[in-house]
This record gives structure tokens, C-alpha cells and sequence, in this order.
């Protein structure tokens, strides 16, 4: 029967609950703050591996998109703002636990750094799930940064403008 | 806006009644007759026949309200204003599911892809036959379909906005004798923009955010944004309210909020509405099981034609042909950003890829999913959505997949890639059988969905389901859904239709349960 549960079982569970909860919001509240400046500097260097190369994708454009993926992290639930940092830390201390040396991450050269990050992809649990995340967040800023859009052939805000105001002209003159 | 002075009507619309929970300083307490959870399809739509039967309603929406005026084509603004976290969302299990839902007023309807079909027939007819839901068949559910169309104003795209993606959409099927379906789209003179997925910065698209909102509001609804609702409030069994947090721009919580109502509407999707549900302390088994996905597994074709795959519409038209056998297929321009996420590598590896993005069309399968997931809360106590995809619907995929890779060849695709870790891409037709070979293997099939349904779905017998037939949630009273979770079984099509056209039937059984009879709908404003 669907009925608001016993007084009794409510409150007990609801004191664990709570429990949980409030750990929870302190753990996501300490992620609440801007980057720490160790873990920028991992993101820098995550981004530095992960960024597209050649083939026309050669925009010096790495300092627009470390702008625009912290500017994600606020916008992120809670588990990820506070697994994000902890997650760079791993890529950061992870190379002699996965056998890739005992050279941190970010003091690799950028080919190896490359391999170490693209060894995530197969790795599977958490270490596949922070690969995704870090190449979709990495992507999402390069690809849709101005100058590569430019250099792709793709305006499409400029087309945005424009089919806007056809559009307009259109619905005047038919009164659709 | 327009620099010429030409302004589409959907920039001029006015939204009075509006509060900005990021704006409020302390708590605050409402009433109303109603309050609506949500401002998508089913909950604008709810809320518009509450009011227009003569309720005082308030709609609580956790997201902002962003103006179609200030919508722009960059994903990176517009996923964090109109997606709720961000984009981020997953369904946990195997595979890992990317799941999108719109977190804004007007829902999830703002950043579809605008497909308006009718519940198929056959489903129709297995719930009133089946699953017993009386005035859910074929024939009882036309005049709610009829007048869901007219709110959403369903129309076919003209051809002058066929872009080349489309023509070599209809080509491959033409090639292979596939009957295409012109796809009905809710949308008001569309000019091919191809942005629905972050907002039609044009007015084309006829999200909630445009029609039943604005209309509601003008006939005296209120509405309350930045706001999330976290319970429901109860007298012994009896719904009285709600009670929730009000939210600055970035979610971070700010002052409480309660709203005390006769009428309880959920209508946050079929994620947060059992979210809700188990929140209040509603404990039956059913809530949050049943959980539908609706998956779609990406198919990319490479031409030598440059096809520019940003210029003119998708899905003008979908394949309909293998419905029965649990897939659709359908073609869609997906932003560099986010599809280059879909493509192997990284580096160098991945712009060798996304080099060929002015040559690619982009498609997918939408696969019938007959396994059934759920929703639990999380240690924060928010809704975490979990499900494996089964044996029968793995062998689903890839045969929509290999259906789908089929027709781009057809359409003189020189390279497929496809959605498989360990098959990652074919290079002529020749190879199609490869994907056949494939061991069943869910875990390395990337897939996505926005079509989530069925976690408090309707039924007749609480045992087994959350809702009854009207979507009143058993075992309490003035307690109402009217979102996605209320569909029983997966529609295998595009579920926006389906959800107006339930929370149209629904309203009308909770008025005539309340001894109102709806008015009719007032012309739009």
C-alpha cells in the first residue's frame, strides 16, 4: 500500500538519511570554490594531452578553453564537482599504479602523457568514466571556440541571424 | 534579435506572474488551488487546463526562464542555462547511458528535436487490452491527440529547408525500397536552423516555452522559477502542498520555500518525479521501477560530397519501417563539440575525424527498449537512474544499427563509424555482416537517450504499478502525475505527443473528479 510510511520507521531512517545527506553537502560544499592552483595545473596538462592536433586544429587557443572548462565545474551535480579534482588527482599520481613509469602526469612529455590518457579509454569503471568526462568537457570548448569553427567552414551563429530575421519576414508576409 | 528590424512574434511575448526564486530574499510561502511541478510537456500543459477549467494555479519550475530572444547557437552557453547538470546526466548500468533533460521553463520541450508522433495504435491497444487502462485506446485517445497537435502545432518541414543530409537520407532509403515517414514537428514556420538541441534561437520551434506558458499565464497562472521542489507535503493520506528550495542561477541552494494547494501535479520527468516521490516518503515498490530508455546508438556515414550538415533541418523524416520490430531511424547535425565526443581518440586521432565533420551524416537507431530499469535515490538523496540493457534489446541494436549503417552505404557513405568499442567502423557494404559477428555484448555500446519513461507508470493494481489510471497516485488523494513516468510500456517513438496527450486525458478525469468540468482552451495570446 503507497501510504506515508510508519511514524516510527520514518524518523529512523530519516536521522540516516539526513546523516548522509549533510556529509554529502559539506563534501560538496568544500568543492564549491574555484579550482585549487595544483589541480589547474593538472587540467592544463590534461588539456594540453587531450586537444586536437593538426589537420587544421592547430589554434593557439588552450588558455580559451581552460577558461571555458572551469567555467563548467559550477554548473556540475555535486558527485562531479567533488570527484572532478579528486579524478585529476589520480591522472595526476596514477602513472606508476596503471604502469606508465614512475614520472607524475604532469611531468611527462606530451606523446607519452597522450598514451598514459588515452590507456583510460579501455581501462573501464571510474577510470573509462573520468576519460569521457575530461575529452567531452576538452572537446566541447575546442570545437566550438570561434577561430576552429571559423577554420571548419561553420558559422552558425551568423546563420542563426539570419534565418531569424528570413524567418521573421516570412511569417509577415504569409501571416502564418 | 533580427538586426534589420524583422522580430519573430515568439521574441515579443510576454510572461507576467513570474517570481524568480533566485531573486527572493528569505523563505516564502504561496497557495494556490494547484501547483504544477514542472514545465514541460505534460506540466504545461496540466497547468493550462487547470486554469482554464478555473484553478488557481502555480507551476514551480527548478530551472530559469531564458528568453528565446537570448538563445545563441553556442553549446557551451546553452547547456549550462537549459540542461540540467550541465549535460552530465548518466544512466548507470551496462552500458552507461548519456542521458539530456531540459532543466528550464518549458522543460525538456525547449531542446527536443520538436518530433510530434501519436502513441502507435498497436501500444494503444495493448494498454487498453492488456494492462486494462480503460479510454487508452486507439480511438479513445484521438481527440486528445487531435487537440495535443493543435497545441503543439504539428506540421511537416517545408523543403526549403532540407539540407543535404536530409536528401541523402532519403536517397539511401529510397535505394533500399524503405518507406520514410514525413515527420510531423512542432514548430511554426521552421527555417532550418538545425539548433533545436540547444534552443531555437528563431521562435520556430513551438516548445511549452512559447505556447501553453506564455498562454497560462496571460489567463492569470502564476509561476515560480528557480525552484525545487524537494517533497510533498501530506495530511494523513491527503496531498496539501509542496515544499522545496529556492535556487540561485548556478542550483546552489537559497531560502525554502512551501506551496500549500489542494492539487499536487508531478511533472518533473520521469527522473525527479519518483525522485519526489520517494523523497515524501511514498514507499510502495512500484515507485521508480519500470524505467523505459528509449535508447539511440549513433551511426556516422563519411562522404566525399561535402555535405554541411549544419545548413537545414533534421529529422525532416524518420524510417518507421522496422517499428515493429523495435527501431526507428532517424538523422540529426549534431554541433563539432558535442559530436566529436562520439568519435575515437584523442589528439591528433580525433581531429583526423573531426577534420571530415563538413562530411558526415550523422544517424541513429532508436531502439524499443523491452528491459525495464529503475529509480533509487542517491546518498544526496537525489534520483539515480539505473539500467542494464537485456539480452533481446543488445540484439536490437545492433540490428538497427547494421539497418542504419545499411542505408548510409546505400547513400553513398564511403565509411561508416559505428557505435561499437570493439567494431568501430566498416569501410564498404561488403562488411555489414561483421556487425552480426558481433558477440551480444552490451558493455561497449555507446548509446544515449532523451526519452526516458515509465517510473510511475500507470496501472490498475498498486502492486504493480504507481499511478492509477487517471495518473492519481494509489493510495493518496489529490496527488497527480502528468509526465513521461505514467507511460506503461516503452512507445517506441518520439514520447513528446504522448505526454501532452495523457496529461490532457488525465486533467479532464481530475476535474470531473473535483465535479469541474474543463472549459474550452482559450485562444492563444
Amino acid at each position: 500500500m503507497l501510504l506515508p510510511a510508519p511514524r516510527g520507521a520514518q524518523d529512523d531512517s530519516r536521522v540516516l538519511s539526513r546523516g548522509a545527506a549533510l556529509l554529502w553537502c559539506a563534501l560538496a560544499m568544500a568543492t564549491d570554490r574555484p579550482l585549487a592552483p595544483g589541480t589547474i595545473r593538472i587540467l592544463r596538462a590534461v588539456v594540453d594531452a587531450i586537444r586536437p592536433r593538426g589537420h587544421g586544429f592547430d589554434q593557439p587557443i588552450d588558455d580559451d578553453v581552460m577558461r571555458d572548462v572551469q567555467a563548467f565545474f559550477p554548473f556540475l551535480p555535486p558527485a562531479l564537482r567533488l570527484g572532478l579534482p579528486l579524478g585529476l588527482r589520480l591522472v595526476e599520481f596514477g602513472p606508476p599504479l596503471f604502469g606508465h613509469g614512475r614520472t607524475r602526469f604532469t611531468a611527462m612529455p606530451r606523446a607519452q602523457a597522450q598514451a598514459y590518457i588515452a590507456s583510460f579509454a579501455h581501462a573501464g569503471g571510474l577510470r573509462s568514466a573520468l576519460y569521457l568526462g575530461l575529452r567531452t568537457l576538452v572537446f566541447l570548448a575546442f570545437y566550438q571556440h570561434p577561430d576552429v569553427l571559423r577554420g571548419m567552414g561553420i558559422d552558425w551563429q551568423g546563420r542563426a541571424v539570419e534565418q531569424t530575421t528570413r524567418r521573421a519576414a516570412l511569417l509577415d508576409r504569409h501571416g502564418a | 534579435m533580427a538586426p534589420d528590424g524583422a522580430v519573430p512574434p515568439e521574441h515579443r511575448l510576454a510572461y507576467p506572474n513570474v517570481t524568480a526564486g533566485a531573486t527572493v530574499a528569505g523563505d516564502l510561502t504561496l497557495s494556490a488551488d494547484a501547483v504544477v511541478v514542472g514545465s514541460g510537456a505534460g506540466g504545461a500543459v496540466a497547468a493550462g487546463r487547470l486554469r482554464d477549467a478555473g484553478l488557481d494555479v502555480l507551476i514551480v519550475e527548478e530551472g530559469g526562464l531564458h528568453r528565446t530572444e537570448s538563445f545563441t547557437t553556442d553549446p557551451a552557453t546553452m547547456i549550462h542555462r537549459l540542461y540540467r547538470d550541465a549535460g552530465t546526466s548518466m544512466i548507470l548500468g551496462r552500458p552507461g547511458i548519456i542521458f539530456a533533460e531540459g532543466r528550464c521553463v518549458g522543460g525538456s520541450t525547449v531542446i527536443n528535436g520538436g518530433m510530434t508522433w501519436r502513441t502507435p495504435a498497436r501500444v494503444l491497444e495493448r494498454w487498453e487490452r492488456d494492462l486494462r487502462l480503460d479510454g487508452t485506446g486507439p480511438q479513445a485517445m484521438d481527440p486528445y491527440f487531435v487537440e495535443a497537435e493543435r497545441i503543439l502545432h504539428a506540421e511537416p518541414n517545408q523543403e526549403d529547408t532540407y539540407g543535404r543530409n536530409t536528401h541523402l537520407f532519403l536517397e539511401g532509403a529510397r535505394k533500399l525500397g524503405w518507406p520514410v515517414a514525413r515527420a510531423p514537428r512542432n514548430m511554426r514556420r521552421c527555417v532550418g536552423l538545425n539548433n533545436c538541441a540547444l534552443g531555437c534561437p528563431t521562435g520556430a520551434k513551438q516548445s511549452m516555452l512559447v505556447t501553453e506558458i506564455p498562454r497560462t499565464l496571460a489567463t492569470g497562472s502564476a509561476l515560480l522559477t528557480d525552484a525545487r521542489v524537494d517533497r510533498v507535503l501530506f495530511k494523513g493520506t491527503r496531498a496539501i502542498g509542496v515544499r522545496g528550495r529556492l535556487l540561485d542561477a548556478r542550483g546552489r541552494k537559497r531560502g525554502r520555500f512551501t506551496v500549500r494547494a489542494g492539487l499536487v501535479v508531478l511533472a518533473a520527468g520521469a527522473r525527479h518525479t519518483p525522485g519526489i516521490l520517494k523523497r515524501s516518503w511514498l514507499l510502495a515498490r512500484p515507485i521508480g521501477r519500470g524505467l523505459h530508455t528509449h535508447p539511440n546508438a549513433k551511426v556516422v556515414g563519411l562522404f566525399d560530397e561535402r555535405i554541411d550538415p549544419w545548413r537545414g533541418t533534421h529529422q525532416a523524416f524518420h524510417i518507421h519501417h522496422f517499428l515493429e520490430q523495435g527501431i526507428l531511424i532517424g538523422y540529426a547535425a549534431v554541433p563539432p563539440g558535442l559530436l566529436a565526443a562520439a568519435l575515437p581518440g584523442i589528439g591528433a586521432e580525433n581531429a583526423e575525424h573531426m577534420a571530415q565533420y563538413n562530411h558526415m551524416l550523422t544517424a541513429a537507431c532508436l531502439v524499443e527498449d523491452e528491459g525495464e530499469g529503475r529509480v533509487v535515490l542517491g546518498p544526496d538523496r537525489q534520483p539515480v537512474m539505473l539500467f542494464d540493457l537485456g539480452p533481446k534489446d543488445v540484439a536490437t541494436t545492433q540490428r538497427g544499427v547494421r539497418l542504419t549503417a545499411e542505408l548510409l552505404f546505400a547513400a553513398g557513405a564511403r565509411r561508416v563509424l559505428l557505435p561499437f568499442d570493439d567494431l568501430t567502423a566498416l569501410d564498404s557494404p561488403d562488411e555489414l555482416d561483421k556487425i552480426d559477428a558481433r558477440p551480444p555484448r552490451a558493455a561497449g555500446i555507446e548509446l544515449m537517450t532523451v526519452h526516458i519513461m515509465g517510473t510511475a507508470r500507470m496501472g490498475t493494481d498498486p502492486r504493480t504499478s504507481a499511478t492509477d489510471a487517471s495518473g492519481a497516485v494509489h493510495g493518496t488523494d489529490g496527488l497527480v502525475v502528468a509526465d513521461a513516468s505514467l507511460i506503461p510500456t516503452s512507445v517506441g517513438v518520439n514520447p513528446q505527443e504522448s505526454i501532452v496527450a495523457l496529461a490532457l486525458r488525465n486533467a479532464d478525469r481530475w476535474l470531473a473528479k473535483r465535479g469541474r468540468p474543463r472549459a474550452a482552451t482559450p485562444a492563444v495570446a
